[in-house]
């Protein structure tokens, strides 16, 4: 198993490059140009130049391909043009709350939603499994956004339980920081726990009209049992599979909610950069989120042999 | 290499899990135990502070920045008249060639040195390097030069009439006096130290950019005797802290407000503002009476607006009322206005705008004899149009029909603002990546002036984006300068005015204000004024 790490590892290098080239050059074809943005509204033909001089912007872009490769390799993603703090510096500032508000949503939609799941597949077409579904296609048709409103309207504005906006860190206390956390959360994790509900369901449904089940069921293994450890633990490289690939939807769902709920995290940073194009942050967070991706990746891939034996690499 | 196996995986998994949850190496984003005290407030403002040196960017966060932690020496008061704030005492020779201001007693930078008068010198130097106020005063100096530790003297070629409201102004750049070793800085260059004299310190460690700004009050600051008026008068400091929350949602602020969460929510979109009127304790207030005034810039390098009858066609068409009534909504903040600097200012004469009261069925009828006459070949009008910000999005839109409506071809060209901001500047023709209109806001108070304003020089290819060309005007501009009073200028004011509907030089289309959202119940003490948000004066309550 170590060699197909090592292997994959490995193979995260082209992905990283291919993901390097094409952020760079969607940036840079992209109209908009940080030096006529950073010179402000009153600027000069020639203060603009001056500063694009200064950025380095004046430079053939292969030249500023290679230079920011360069420099990216040995683990420097660059200055801000308009903060001019490092970008690292930038990034770590953001990580705490982004990494908290990603690990609390998925530990609250995937609890809910394998519950659920589980559940709507043991009670199949019963009301409860109309409702789960019901409720699934809901969580995967309505907006982050709009499952924000609401819940800051109801929980915040007229019930006045939870804040409407901001975000506290866990060294000021696990329930400030939770308190922070829940709505974000839950509106985060709507359509994500839809999407694993879902699957669940299907997943094990398929696996409850198994032989093996029926024979459990005859032998009078209590139903909970025959769910989770035989049933459950069967179904769920598929659910693992969806819960990977669902980073991704979290992660574009993040940058949303921290604009919603004012939580000073990476997605902000870079809705911020792209407004004003500060290509750096935009350039050093999207390398992070892709390296991220590809890691959640390898996890899910390893889970399956923690999870299925008979998966040998 | 020892074996993995799944057991390994699920111990990895749980110390990566572990020390994910141990806030080490990542900065927190924590709240200081001295944010709890009482004498704080917490303001959402229109945008984030994202350069930190408020001379070598116009962006008004950073004039805003400027004006908490450094001082200027002289500023407006309530009532747009020049008054001494860092000077004590000054005067001006019998030739009014020479201006003398000295320091007054006990001003100290942040790290308790003295300030002195070659700080303000080189302050001064690079201020003037970036501004265009600065720079037309600059081509009549001969000298700036500190005659002793207290006393700055600046020696001119000749009378110059502007000195005070130059130096007092609050349009950006503001004339922010910096450490002699701060302000050497080049100028096209960013400062990296950030020490202040002003009535509040910049906390460096707190700062977090697109999120978070706070400030603490100056102990050491000596405010004036006088009551605090404008920028200028005693900035008495009443609050320990004040905490910027950068808040990119606008309804989120609003809800913030409404719920306690925030004191002040700086530009509460109009649509917002009666739920905010009604909620327990938030007051609407318009602090900044000027507000903004909207302009249409025609590029006159390229045809058809290198005509002057395209242009009074064009100018005959766009009507304030379509514009205002879209991107405000609510009459009660806008009005129309028939002056190019800022009607409700001093300077805010109307003479040559007749044609904006008539009929619109009339003016239209008469942009589109002038269309015919100028010889336009129906080729299509490039409108630059950003999407991302309401105003621009509805103004492009409105521009595009009236335009439209006598008889241009129009098409818009959508990107964001950061596209527009981009094209804008490119002077190639529209089907070579230039343009022919674009929409874009001033505030009232930058506007009011004929000098201070760069959007307001006639100077072809050096002029601002559009490249207007008029010598009356430059001629007139220069008048206005040189005149002795208030009564002169205004006088010149409204020949400039109505030379500049006659050639015209852009399009304004109206005038609005943005009015504030903040927690009566909790501070008092808010001072209007335009183009910065003060912080000395009020208070908890």
């Amino acid at each position: 198993m170590a060699a197909y790490i090592a292997r994959r590892l490995l193979a995260t290098i082209p992905v990283m490059a291919i993901v390097g080239i094409f952020v760079f050059m969607l940036l840079h074809l992209t109209p908009g140009d940080p030096a006529a943005i950073i010179a402000g509204d009153n600027a000069t033909e020639q203060n603009i130049a001056a500063i694009r001089a200064r950025l380095g912007l004046d430079r053939p872009l292969h030249e500023q391909f290679a230079s920011w490769v360069w420099n990216t390799v040995r683990g420097d993603l660059g200055i801000s043009m308009f903060s001019n703090m490092p970008v690292t510096k930038l990034v770590l500032q953001r990580a705490e709350p982004t990494i908290a508000l990603t690990i609390t949503t998925l530990i609250v939609a995937v609890t809910i939603a394998i519950t659920v799941g589980v559940l709507a597949a043991w009670k199949v077409g019963t009301l409860l499994d109309r409702a789960v579904m019901g409720f699934a296609v809901m969580g995967f048709s309505v907006p982050v956004f709009v499952v924000g409103y609401l819940l800051v309207y109801v929980f915040s504005m007229k019930l006045k339980w939870l804040p409407v906006q901001g975000y506290v860190s866990i060294d000021q206390g696990l329930w400030p920081c939770l308190r922070n956390l829940i709505l974000p959360s839950v509106a985060l994790g709507l359509a994500y726990v839809a999407l694993i509900a879902r699957i669940t369901r299907a997943s094990m449904l398929e696996v409850l009209a198994e032989d093996y089940i029926r024979t459990a069921n005859a032998k009078g293994v209590a139903t909970s049992n025959v769910l989770l450890r035989h049933a459950l633990k069967n179904a769920a490289v598929p659910i693992v599979t969806v819960i990977g690939i669902g980073v991704a939807l979290l992660i574009s769902g993040v940058v949303i909610t921290e604009s919603v709920f004012n939580i000073p995290g990476v997605g902000r940073l870079v809705v911020d950069a792209i407004a004003r194009r500060d290509y750096p942050i935009i350039q050093g967070v999207m390398i992070i989120f892709s390296g991220v991706y590809v890691l959640v990746n390898l996890a899910v891939d390893l889970v399956y042999t923690f999870l299925d034996p008979r998966i040998r690499y | 290499m020892s074996k993995i196996t799944r057991r390994t995986v699920i111990q990895g998994a749980l110390a990566t899990g572990t020390a994910a949850a141990i806030p080490t190496g990542i900065a927190v984003h924590s709240r200081p135990a001295r944010a709890q005290a009482a004498k704080q407030v917490r303001m959402v403002p229109h945008g984030d502070l994202r350069v930190l040196d408020p001379i070598w960017t116009t962006a008004n966060m950073s004039a805003y920045h400027g004006a908490m932690i450094y001082d200027t020496l002289f500023g407006y008061d309530g009532d747009l008249n020049p008054q001494p704030q860092m000077v004590g005492k000054h005067g001006v020779s019998d030739d009014k060639k020479t201006y003398t201001f000295e320091l007054r007693d006990g001003l100290k930078w942040h790290d308790g040195t003295d300030v002195t008068a070659r700080d303000c010198v080189a302050s001064l130097r690079r201020w003037i390097a970036r501004d265009g106020g600065g720079q037309h005063m600059m081509q009549r100096v001969t000298d700036i030069a500190a005659s002793d530790a207290k006393t700055i003297k600046i020696v001119l070629k000749e009378p110059y009439g502007l000195i005070y409201e130059v130096l007092a102004k609050t349009s950006t750049p503001l004339c922010f006096m910096m450490k002699e070793e701060v302000a050497a800085t080049d100028p096209n260059q960013q400062i990296t130290k950030h020490i202040g004299s002003g009535p509040f310190k910049f906390v460096e460690g707190e700062y977090r950019p697109g999120s978070r700004v706070v400030y603490e009050r100056n102990a050491a600051y000596v405010p004036r005797s006088e009551p605090a008026s404008g920028i200028a008068g005693g900035k008495v400091v009443k609050l320990d802290r004040v905490i910027w929350d950068i808040m990119p949602d606008a309804q989120t602020a609003a809800a913030a407000l409404m719920n306690g969460e925030i004191e002040f929510f700086e530009v509460p979109p109009i649509d917002i503002i009666g739920a905010l009127e009604a909620a327990p304790g938030v007051k609407i207030e318009v602090l900044n009476k000027l507000g903004n005034v909207g302009y249409c810039r025609l590029n006159h390098l390229h045809a058809p607006f290198n005509n002057l009858k395209a242009r009074q066609a064009a100018q005959l068409a766009v009507s304030q009322d379509d514009f205002l009534r879209a991107a405000v909504g609510n009459p009660k903040f806008y009005q129309t206005c028939g002056s190019n600097f800022t009607c409700g200012s001093p300077m805010g004469v109307e003479d040559g705008s007749d044609m904006l009261k008539l009929p619109m069925a009339q003016r239209q009828a008469r942009a589109r004899e002038l269309v015919k006459e100028s010889g336009y070949d129906g080729k299509p009008l490039t409108v630059l149009h950003a999407t991302d910000i309401h105003v621009m999005n509805q103004a492009a839109q409105v521009i595009a029909q009236n335009l439209r409506q006598v008889g241009f071809n129009v098409q818009l060209a959508s990107s964001d603002w950061g596209g527009v901001v981009t094209r804008r500047s490119n002077k190639n023709p529209p089907d070579q990546g230039g343009w022919n209109v674009f929409f874009t806001w001033g505030g009232g108070n930058a506007t009011a002036s004929p000098i201070n304003l760069f959007g307001h020089a006639a100077t072809g290819q050096n002029a601002w984006f559009g490249w207007p060309q008029n010598d009356l005007h430059e001629t007139l501009r220069n008048e206005w300068a040189a005149a002795a009073n208030l009564e002169a200028r205004r006088e010149i004011t409204r020949r400039m005015n109505k030379n500049m509907f006659d050639y015209v030089h852009d399009i304004k289309t109206g005038q609005w204000v943005a009015p504030v959202a903040y927690r009566a119940d909790r501070m008092k003490g808010m001072l209007a004024v335009p183009e910065v948000v003060p912080w000395w004066n009020v208070e908890r309550v």
